[in-house]
C-alpha cells in the first residue's frame, strides 16, 4: 500500500513565515487533488495523486479522469456518478479502481464537488486509497454471498424435507386406503362362513362335529371382530373420526347383553358385571358394545389367566362410566402413554389375538362420545380401564 | 398496488399531445429536471421511475418479469395507458429507448414518436458490430457495482458535500438521486448490459430521432450510426458532447433537436 510518510519531499516553508505556501501544501495533501473539466480532462493533479498511479504530473495532464478507471468504472461513472455529479454538484464516497501506471489497480474512495471557476465548470476530485477498507468490504461482500448461499442451500434442504413428508403422507393414506379396501372385501366371504356354520349348527352335529362348528364359529367372530376394528381405524385416521348413532338406551341392559355374550366366547373364564345407578343413558348402543367387548378380550389377554374379569357400568346424572378391570401384571410406565395409539400392544400376549387395535378404537368410540379413557394399572390391584362419558347436556 | 405508486409517476403541464421521459440504467426520473419542465406548457408531461429505481415500489421488481427489457416495456405500456392523452412522444435515455423500442414493436401505435438519447440495441461486440464493450467490460462493471455497494443503498442517508454553485438545488438534497436496492441495481445491469435487441430495431415502424453523443463510451458513434440504418424511419442528430447524459450536460443543443423532430412529427400528423 503506498505510504503517505515514506517518501513525500520535505515541504519548502513560504517567505516571512513557519508555515508551508498552499501550493506546496496542495502538492503534498495527504489526499490525490485533481482539477478535471467538465468533459473529464485531468487540467491539474496533486503529486500524492501522481506517485499513487506511478505516473509524472505531465503524464497525466491533458488525459481524462475516466480513462484512468477500469471498463466498470467507466460505466459506473457515465451511468450514475457523472449525471448524480451534474444533478447534486457534489458526490462522496465513490468507490473506484484506478489503473496505475504498472499495470495494476488501486481501489480508491472518490469524493468530487463541480465549481465554475472563471466561467468555466470544473471537477474537483478527492481520492483517497482504500486498500484496507478494500480487502474488509470484500470479505464483508464474501461472507455476505456464503450466508446467502448456506441459506439457500438451507431453503433447499428444508424444501425437500417437506417434499419428503408430503410423499410419505401420501404412502401412509394409500396404506390406510388399502386396509380399508381389503377389510371391506372380506367381510362377505366371512358372512358366507358364518351363515354356513349357523345352518350346519340348525342339524344338531355331534361329536367330533360340534366341536370343529364351534370352533369355526369362534374363529369366524375373532376374524370379524379384526375386520371391524380395522374399518373402524381407517375410518378414524382418514375419514372425520369414527361415526355414532346416539339413542335413549339403558346401559346397563346394552352392556349386560354383551357380558353374556362375550361369556360364550370365554367359557374357561369368569366374567362379572356390576351395574350402579339408574341405567338410562345417551349413548351408541353397538359401539358400546363394541367396546365393552374390546376391553375384555385385552383384559382376558394380558390378565392372569383364569383369573375374573370385572366389568362395571356406573351412571349418574353427571355422568356415566364404563370399566373393565382384570388382575395381573402391572402395565409398564413407559407404555401408558402410547397405549391408546394405534399398533402398540402389550409384550405378554399369549397370542396373536389382534393387531393393536382394540384400545385406539376404544378410545376413538370414546372421543365420539365426546368422553375419554383412563387406565390404572399396578402389580397389587391389577388394570383397569375407565371410559368415561360426559353428562348429556340439557336441552 | 397503482400503477402510479409502482412507479412514482408525475404527470405535468398539458397539451393536446404527451411526452413521457424515461430514464436510464443507474438514475431516475430526477435525471430530466434540466429538460422535462421545458415541454410542460405545450404538452401534458409524464416522468416516472422504472421499476427498481428511484422511488419505485421495490417490491414490484420481478426478477422473472424484469429478466429482459421487454417487462420493462410492457410497464411502460401500463403508463401510457393510464396517463398519457393524445398522440404519445417517448423520449427515452439509454436502456429506456430500447424499452420504448420494444413497447413500440409490441403495441404499433400507442407511441407516435420516439426521441432515443444514447440508444443501444447491443452493448456486446460481436463480430462486425461494434457495441463498445466485451462480456468482461461487464463483469467489471458488476465488480464496481459491488464495490458501491453502500452507495447505492436507499436505506443509507445521502452524504452531500454541498453544491457550492447551487444553494437552491443543495436545499433539494435532503432526499436522494438515483439510489436504489444494491442487488436491483446488480439484477438491473446485468439484464440492461447483456442484453440484444438488434432484432427488434427493423420492426419499429414509428419516426425515431436518434440523438447521439459525439464522445460516448456507452453508446460509441458506431452505435448509432447502426440504428440509422436499420430503424425503418429514423434520423440520426450527433450533438457534440462528452458523456452519456446529453440531458443534463448539453440540454440546450439536445432540446433544440428534440424540437426540430417534434415539429416534423406534428406537421405530420396534422397531415402536412
Amino acid at each position: 500500500m503506498p505510504s503517505l510518510n515514506r517518501s513525500n519531499p520535505p515541504v519548502p516553508v513560504a517567505e516571512g513565515t513557519l508555515l508551508p505556501g498552499c501550493a506546496a501544501l496542495y502538492d503534498g495533501a495527504a489526499c490525490g487533488l485533481l482539477l478535471t473539466t467538465a468533459d473529464g480532462t485531468i487540467r491539474r493533479i496533486n503529486a500524492t495523486a501522481c506517485r499513487w498511479l506511478g505516473l509524472d504530473a505531465d503524464e497525466l495532464v491533458g488525459q481524462r479522469f475516466q480513462d484512468l478507471l477500469t471498463m466498470g468504472g467507466r460505466i459506473f461513472h457515465q451511468t450514475h456518478w457523472a449525471p448524480l455529479l451534474q444533478l447534486q454538484g457534489s458526490v462522496a464516497e465513490v468507490k473506484l479502481d484506478l489503473k496505475r501506471a504498472r499495470g495494476d489497480v488501486v481501489p480508491m474512495l472518490m469524493n468530487a464537488a463541480m465549481r465554475t471557476h472563471a466561467g468555466t465548470v470544473y471537477h474537483e476530485l478527492a481520492l483517497f486509497v482504500a486498500d484496507d477498507r478494500h480487502a474488509y468490504e470484500r470479505e464483508l461482500m464474501a461472507a455476505r454471498k456464503r450466508a446467502e448461499q448456506l441459506l439457500a442451500e438451507q431453503a433447499r434442504a428444508h424444501a425437500a424435507l417437506e417434499e419428503a413428508k408430503a410423499a410419505a403422507a401420501d404412502r401412509a393414506v394409500f396404506a390406510e386406503q388399502m386396509i380399508g379396501i381389503v377389510s371391506h372385501d372380506l367381510r362377505n366371504p366371512l358372512s358366507t362362513i358364518r351363515m354356513g356354520t349357523q345352518v350346519l349348527e340348525m342339524t344338531a352335529p355331534a361329536g367330533i362335529q360340534q366341536d370343529v362348528l364351534a370352533n369355526i364359529n369362534r374363529a369366524g367372530l375373532r376374524a370379524l371382530r379384526l375386520i371391524n376394528d380395522l374399518l373402524d381405524f381407517t375410518h378414524a385416521r382418514i375419514g372425520q373420526g369414527l361415526s355414532v348413532d346416539v339413542q335413549q338406551v339403558d346401559l346397563h341392559v346394552v352392556v349386560g347383553v354383551q357380558v353374556a355374550e362375550l361369556r360364550q366366547a370365554y367359557p374357561a373364564r369368569t366374567l362379572d358385571h356390576q351395574a350402579e345407578g339408574t341405567g338410562a343413558c345417551a349413548v351408541d348402543a353397538d359401539r358400546m358394545a363394541q367396546l365393552v367387548g374390546n376391553l375384555v378380550s385385552n383384559a382376558m389377554a394380558y390378565g392372569t389367566p383364569g383369573s375374573e374379569v370385572t366389568v362395571t357400568t356406573t351412571v349418574h346424572p353427571q355422568g356415566s362410566a364404563v370399566s373393565v378391570h382384570n388382575l395381573g401384571p402391572a402395565i409398564p410406565e413407559a407404555l401408558r402413554e402410547s397405549l391408546f395409539q394405534p399398533m402398540v400392544r402389550g409384550t405378554q400376549a399369549q397370542f396373536d389375538r389382534s393387531i393393536g387395535l382394540g384400545l385406539y378404537i376404544v378410545a376413538e368410540i370414546a372421543r365420539a362420545h365426546g368422553g375419554s379413557v383412563d387406565v390404572s394399572s399396578s402389580e397389587q390391584y391389577g388394570t383397569k380401564f375407565t371410559v368415561r362419558l360426559p353428562a348429556p347436556t340439557p336441552t | 398496488m397503482t400503477v402510479l405508486d409502482r412507479h412514482n409517476v408525475t404527470v405535468e403541464g398539458s397539451g393536446p399531445a404527451t411526452m413521457v421521459f424515461a430514464h436510464g440504467f443507474g438514475c431516475d426520473q430526477n435525471m430530466w429536471r434540466l429538460m422535462a419542465p421545458t415541454y410542460r406548457d405545450r404538452y401534458r408531461t409524464i416522468r416516472y421511475d422504472l421499476v427498481g429505481s428511484g422511488r419505485s415500489d421495490l417490491s414490484a421488481y420481478d426478477r422473472s418479469r424484469h429478466a429482459t427489457l421487454q417487462g420493462h416495456a410492457d410497464d411502460l405500456l401500463e403508463i401510457v395507458g393510464e396517463f398519457a392523452e393524445g398522440p404519445v412522444v417517448l423520449v427515452g435515455h439509454s436502456v429506456s429507448a430500447m424499452i420504448g423500442l420494444l413497447a413500440g414493436v409490441s403495441a404499433p401505435g400507442a407511441i407516435e414518436a420516439h426521441v432515443m438519447l444514447g440508444p443501444s440495441p447491443c452493448y456486446i461486440n460481436d463480430h462486425d458490430y461494434v457495441g463498445g464493450f466485451s462480456r468482461d467490460d461487464i463483469e467489471s462493471l458488476l465488480t464496481t457495482l459491488e464495490g458501491n455497494y453502500l452507495g447505492w443503498s436507499s436505506t443509507m442517508a445521502p452524504v452531500i458535500m454541498g453544491a457550492p454553485e447551487n444553494p437552491a438545488f443543495a436545499e433539494e438534497l435532503t432526499n436522494s438521486f438515483c439510489r436504489t436496492d444494491p442487488d436491483i441495481a446488480a439484477h438491473f445491469a446485468r439484464v440492461t448490459f447483456l442484453s440484444d435487441n438488434r432484432a427488434d430495431v427493423s420492426k419499429l415502424r414509428e419516426p425515431a430521432l436518434i440523438l447521439q453523443c459525439s464522445d460516448d463510451i456507452i453508446a460509441p458513434l458506431d452505435v448509432g450510426h447502426y440504428l440509422q440504418r436499420t430503424l425503418p424511419n429514423a434520423t440520426l442528430r450527433i450533438i457534440q458532447n462528452v458523456g452519456h447524459c446529453p440531458h443534463l450536460t448539453a440540454p440546450c443543443a439536445s432540446m433544440a433537436a428534440i424540437d426540430a423532430f417534434l415539429e416534423s412529427v406534428e406537421s405530420a400528423r396534422s397531415g402536412g
